[in-house]
């Protein structure tokens, strides 16, 4: 184990090299080799990410952003996964490339990661106390006693109340929501480069979702790492998000900025997804625009663009031709072939700001044909 | 609205559960109060949402009205009658009218049998006097009216995705035209794009077929969207009940208000600029709820009055029912209460 190793040096204490990031997925593939077939799981996925940003990844069950993640986290089993092509750096060194050995070290100590499910995430049998401390004592070399009291300060940390009593206490014994601080207080013990939070809060009440998305926020803001975010709900994501990708059938079909996803969509798929949420105006109800179908087998994909079948838009290209990514100047990219056409874009459902500018021009419409009347 | 008859009529409702089994002391022992002294009516074709937090009692009120668990106080009157004096027989005849859409589309669905056997398993209970091959034709126009391929009549569950089993679940519900349907989280166990889908779904049958729906969920934007009129419930109790729009608009209560101000907005521009009360802690438990109001607790506004004496659930204006003692448009702030 890592921990005997006196002269490994923590990555994160390295410097990133010059012209790299602190993450860099580059057309990262995961393919699963199954009885039925080839999944195709993961397949070109690049992003780069750098301490202090949020990446948020959105997408229905099945897109392929979990198993990127756990790729990334070395948790996916290989066979019957299989990476068939690209890498992920980080801090400039293949992690692909790394023993197990090395890779136990990253594993929490450098990247860490919070589940969705904080009820199976938790060993029933050991008190909350050993388990948070557990990385501690692992990558730190801490002895019990210590590790115990700094999981004490973390449980504090994350707002857990009476945590000299609670340190002793067992999984059941918390609830939903404060078993995910816990997941967290776990997660940042060893004061993590990237934090991976795969739907944190999809298992919480609204009202504790709050309260946990705040928690990571704080602790991102004194800690400074990175956080990469998982969801399948845009909405969650709004205040928090930097960089979103938007991940469809295995690939990521739009990334951007928050701005540019929320207020500059360009691709069918996140549109269908903003159109399918329920609007939250408070005016006469809006019927809801579903996507049509489900999303396809992994296995089979269509040819052409795998949101083809579903996209009220295709045109025959779009069953032929898979797109590539059409890039804005700022790298905001859209995987449609009608991405960079204005007269395409205007297809794009409406926001907040469109909606504004629009009741802008209305208004103004109206000053300057009631002056002309009163003229 | 008000002129009609109500179809549902629950009144003063109540269920507890033993928290500890033995014999000896079960005398003593602690209950929890899932549901307490809830009253609410629903009217034809109309759909109330019921939205709280997990552990609020909002299911085991769904549950109560089927009597799929006794209640253990009050009264639910389904067309005048009473369901929870009703004998056996009394029950089945009632079930032809009420239907239940579970959230689980996994678990709902029995795997050893087809989609026609389930979804004609109510025909056959309820004797609808329909021959085997009239049957099969009622099931294939079923599925078609929602959405799935009546082709598909004599697949297994397994081989249909989350929304397909919904779908499935639904046509169940509706074969045999029920009155009220009670849908329990019909869409919280769905992608995002399903879920509306189904949403639509329900809409459009209800248009067709004049069901009226208890809607309960946790999602509020979800059930802003299907509600005529919608109940919040927190521990156990409704805590406001109004019409969707003044509801959302202009909440009274302070639970509802957090739980709005909560709920995120897909609109960054939105949801950095709005003012929100982040509630703190955990529900209480229901073993042993807190005394007089059972949100005084967390409540950012809360006053001496709140923890000894229990707010009467009473009109703060027509038809918007609010159980505060300090109810007032949002943001209720602590200057604004006088004493």
């Amino acid at each position: 184990m890592a921990k005997h190793d006196k002269n490994y040096v923590d990555l994160k204490e390295q410097p990133i090299p010059e012209g790299s990031h602190l993450l860099e997925v580059d057309n990262l593939k995961m393919y699963f080799h199954t009885q039925d077939g080839v999944v195709h799981a993961v397949d070109g996925v690049s992003y780069t990410l750098d301490r202090g940003e949020t990446l948020v990844v959105v997408g229905e069950s099945g897109s392929g952003k979990s198993v990127t993640h756990m790729t990334i986290m070395g948790l996916i089993e290989m066979p019957p996964g299989k990476i068939e092509g690209g890498d992920i750096r980080y801090r400039g060194r293949s992690i692909l490339e790394m023993t197990e050995d090395e890779m136990q070290h990253v594993r929490g100590n450098d990247i860490a990661m919070i589940f969705q499910d904080p009820m199976t995430s938790l060993n029933p049998v050991y008190k909350i106390g050993r388990q948070v401390g557990e990385g501690l004592r692992l990558h730190r070399g801490y002895s019990k006693q210590e590790a115990l009291k700094r999981a004490t300060e973390l449980l504090d940390l994350v707002g857990i109340p009476e945590p000299e009593k609670r340190v002793n206490e067992y999984p059941h014994q918390f609830s939903g929501g404060m078993r995910q601080r816990v997941m967290i207080a776990m997660a940042l013990a060893c004061d993590p480069d990237i934090l991976i939070a795969d739907e944190p809060t999809t298992a919480l009440d609204v009202t504790i979702q709050a309260q946990i998305i705040e928690l990571m926020q704080k602790m991102q803001e004194e800690n400074g790492n990175a956080i990469i975010m998982i969801t399948h709900d845009l909405g969650v994501v709004a205040d928090m998000a930097d960089k979103i990708m938007v991940m469809y059938a295995g690939r990521p079909v739009e990334f951007g900025t928050a701005e540019e996803i929320f207020y500059d969509p360009r691709h069918p798929y996140t549109w269908g997804l903003i159109r399918s949420i329920p609007d939250h105006g408070m005016d006469e109800k809006k019927e809801l625009t579903p996507i049509a179908g489900n999303p396809p087998s992994l296995v089979n994909l269509p040819t052409g663009c795998p949101f083809a079948p579903r996209c009220p838009y295709a045109v025959d290209i779009c069953h032929e031709k898979l797109p590539e990514h059409i890039t804005t100047e700022t790298g905001h990219y859209s995987a449609c072939h009608f991405a960079d056409d204005p007269a395409f874009l205007e297809f794009a459902p409406e926001n907040s700001r469109t909606r504004a500018d629009l009741a802008a021009r209305k208004a103004a419409g109206q000053g300057a044909s009631s002056e002309k009347k009163e003229a | 609205m008000a002129t009609k008859e109500p179809l549902l009529k629950v009144e003063h409702l109540s269920k507890e559960f033993p928290a500890e089994s033995g014999m000896l002391m079960s005398r003593f022992a602690k209950k929890v109060s899932a549901v307490n002294d809830v009253s609410f009516e629903i009217y034809p074709g109309e759909t109330l949402g019921l939205v709280g937090e997990s552990g609020c009692g909002k299911s085991t009120t769904g549950r109560s009205i089927m009597r799929l668990t006794r209640p253990t106080a009050g009264h639910v009157y389904f067309e005048g009658r009473d369901v929870a004096k009703m004998s056996h027989k009394e029950l089945k005849s009632l079930r032809r009218e009420m239907q239940f859409i579970f959230q689980d589309p996994y678990a709902s669905l029995n795997p050893r049998m087809t989609i026609g056997e389930i979804i004609s398993e109510p025909l056959q209970i309820h004797g609808d006097g329909r021959t085997a091959s009239e049957r099969n034709k009622y099931v294939r126009e079923l599925l078609d009216v929602v959405g799935l391929n009546p082709e598909h009549i004599n697949r297994y569950p397994h081989e249909f995705s989350g929304g397909q089993r919904q779908r499935i679940g639904i046509a169940r519900a509706f074969a045999l035209h029920p009155k009220l349907i009670i849908c329990d989280e019909p869409v919280s166990a769905l992608d995002v794009s399903i879920q509306a889908q189904v949403l639509n779904l329900l809409k459009d049958l209800q248009k067709q077929f004049g069901t009226a729906y208890l809607f309960i969920a946790h999602d509020l934007s979800v059930v802003q969207h299907i509600s005529d009129r919608v109940a919040v419930m927190y521990l156990g109790k409704i805590v406001e009940l109004s019409d969707w729009k003044t509801l959302y608009a202009e909440p009274q209560h302070p639970y509802t208000q957090s739980l709005l101000s909560a709920a995120p907005i897909p609109d960054p521009d939105i949801q950095k600029s709005r003012s929100r009360i982040i509630l703190a802690g955990d529900p209480p438990s229901p073993i042993d709820p807190p005394s007089g109001c059972r949100f005084h607790t967390r409540c950012p506004i809360a006053q001496g009055v709140c923890s000894e004496q229990q707010p009467e659930f009473r009109e703060v204006e027509p038809g918007h029912f609010c159980a505060c003692h300090f109810a007032a448009p949002f943001p209720i702030k602590e200057s604004s209460i006088e004493l």
